[in-house]
């Protein structure tokens, strides 16, 4: 019997890319075992699903087992081959919290033949990483893309949700409140945003934006599952940053002298106005005229068109991007506030091919 | 054929409508709706608010016979909205508060008169 875990998807969120949040989906507190056929695969982004035919009291009942997302569960040694119509398997998972017949994966098992092809809490292969100084522009300012004639791109973030700094506050990785208590750790609320904040976690983020592929805009593009990366176009004043996952979008900052002008000048938009500038080997960057259409962390964290965020990108090493954010939005918290953490190089490789909505066919959707 | 036309109107419907968020203060925006004692015939409001970090301001039926709004508070506890203006006084309670076109349902006080309203955010 081959075993296939899936290491804890909840847990670590790894799923959370877009659709219906994972919590507000799957009821984390059950568990069941699905034996059956294998009746079809399907490979596509943000989610993928086996589909099993379960012989069941009232008959054969085809059950959508969701598996991962495809990026991630390729780099954890799975392919779309590596489950084939027609095979046996025994599924241990979380069913949803409606009737419907769909599932998260905890553990899969094909059961014929019986080869292993990766268990226990089986984690992405991590791409070697070779220590050294964070690369510099001939004129020795810190490049935040790749060194000179390399690949690469910044991934895995520290933080996935927004958090005060110095916060003693429990959050998960998908931005639940591990208390709901402590929600006035989280951020200084004023007391409409924090009765907002709290519906949302009460509500298991069900209705975040990005679930139905709306942008990530402000702090939220810096901890995005499929990572990002900077191109800075030095003679045209400007960086962009492209984004792996969502709708592989991009932000622009201006870097060549202009005003940032005010917020209520600006047509409000996901991704705000930026310019920055170089402090020595920071480069900071102001932003407004953001929209109130998306929140700006997993977990809730709301905002107005008021909101104006400061930035400062730092790059201590090679593979090391240190983020560091303030929040002023005096409509929604009552002072500025800040959060930092910091993303991991991923080098020799571009950000791979993923579109939020890839799946807009399947089941679920249609 | 007709019936796949249909289905594609309806998920093109579904996907447009959960496309439009808003996501900041809960009363910002424009409502529309009306209200009624039982039986009577209704009458159409329209209401505009804004959220400016400390108090939500607006009017009712924005025009040539506006009427101000001269408070508008939450409970943040229950939801419950009440909304004054000039003749007016109305309390209801805030619903679907994730959703773009939220509503507000509840009690309407205008001119001695009383009835039932309803507001969905447009």
């Amino acid at each position: 019997m081959k075993q296939l875990v899936l290491g804890a998807l909840i847990a670590t969120g790894a799923v959370v890319h877009a659709q219906l949040p994972v919590p507000a989906l799957y009821d984390e507190w059950r568990r069941i075992t699905l034996d059956g056929v294998v009746t079809r695969v399907e490979w596509a982004n943000p989610r993928a699903y086996v589909f099993v035919d379960v012989r069941e009291a009232s008959g054969v009942v085809n059950w959508a087992v969701e598996i991962g997302n495809p990026l991630d569960l390729e780099q954890r040694g799975w392919s779309p081959t590596t489950v084939r119509t027609g095979d046996s398997v025994s599924v241990e998972a979380v069913p949803a919290r409606d009737s419907a017949k769909r599932a998260l994966v905890s553990t899969f098992w094909t059961t014929r033949p019986r080869a292993r092809v990766f268990s226990g809490n089986a984690t992405a292969k991590a791409a070697p990483t070779v220590a050294g100084a964070a690369p510099r522009w001939p004129d020795g300012q810190v490049r935040l893309g790749p060194p000179a004639g390399r690949k690469g791109y910044w991934g895995v973030s520290s933080l996935t949700a927004m958090i005060e700094n110095g916060s003693k506050a429990s959050l998960r990785a998908d931005g639940l409140l591990t208390n709901l208590s402590d929600a006035d750790r989280v951020a200084p609320f004023q007391p409409w945003a924090k009765a907002v904040y709290l519906h949302r976690q009460r509500t298991l983020l069900k209705d975040d934006p990005a679930a139905r592929c709306l942008p990530t805009g402000g702090p939220r593009q810096f901890h995005t599952p499929n990572g990002f990366q900077f191109v800075e176009q030095r003679d045209l004043g400007r960086i962009l940053v492209l984004f792996g996952g969502g709708n592989r979008n991009w932000r622009i900052i201006y870097t060549d002298g202009r005003p940032l002008g005010q917020a209520a000048e600006a047509v409000p938009s996901y991704y705000g106005s930026s310019v920055g500038r170089w402090d020595k080997d920071t480069l900071v960057v102001q932003s407004v005229g953001y929209n109130e259409r998306f929140w700006m962390t997993a977990g809730g964290l709301p905002h107005t068109e008021a909101l104006r965020l400061e930035e400062r990108f730092s790059r201590p090493d090679l593979n090391t991007l240190r983020y560091e954010v303030t929040v002023d939005d005096s409509r929604t918290y009552t002072r500025p506030w800040r959060s930092a953490w910091t993303v991991r190089w991923v080098p020799d490789r571009e950000i791979e091919e993923f579109f939020c909505e890839e799946n807009v066919e399947s089941t679920f959707i249609r | 054929m007709r019936t796949r036309t249909f289905v594609l109107a309806a998920v093109f419907v579904v996907l447009t409508a959960s496309a439009r968020t808003q996501e900041g203060h809960p009363l910002t925006g424009t409502w529309a709706g009306d209200w009624g004692a039982a039986g009577a015939p209704r009458t159409h409001i329209t209401m505009v608010m804004e959220w400016d970090g400390k108090a939500v301001t607006g009017v009712i039926n924005p025009g040539p016979d506006a009427i101000s709004l001269t408070a508008v508070s939450v409970d943040w506890g229950t939801w419950t909205v009440r909304i004054e203006g000039k003749g007016i006084t109305a309390e209801g309670r805030l619903e679907d508060i994730g959703s773009y076109h939220r509503r507000i349902a509840g009690t309407w006080n205008q001119g001695g008169a009383r009835g039932e309203f309803t507001l969905t955010r447009e």
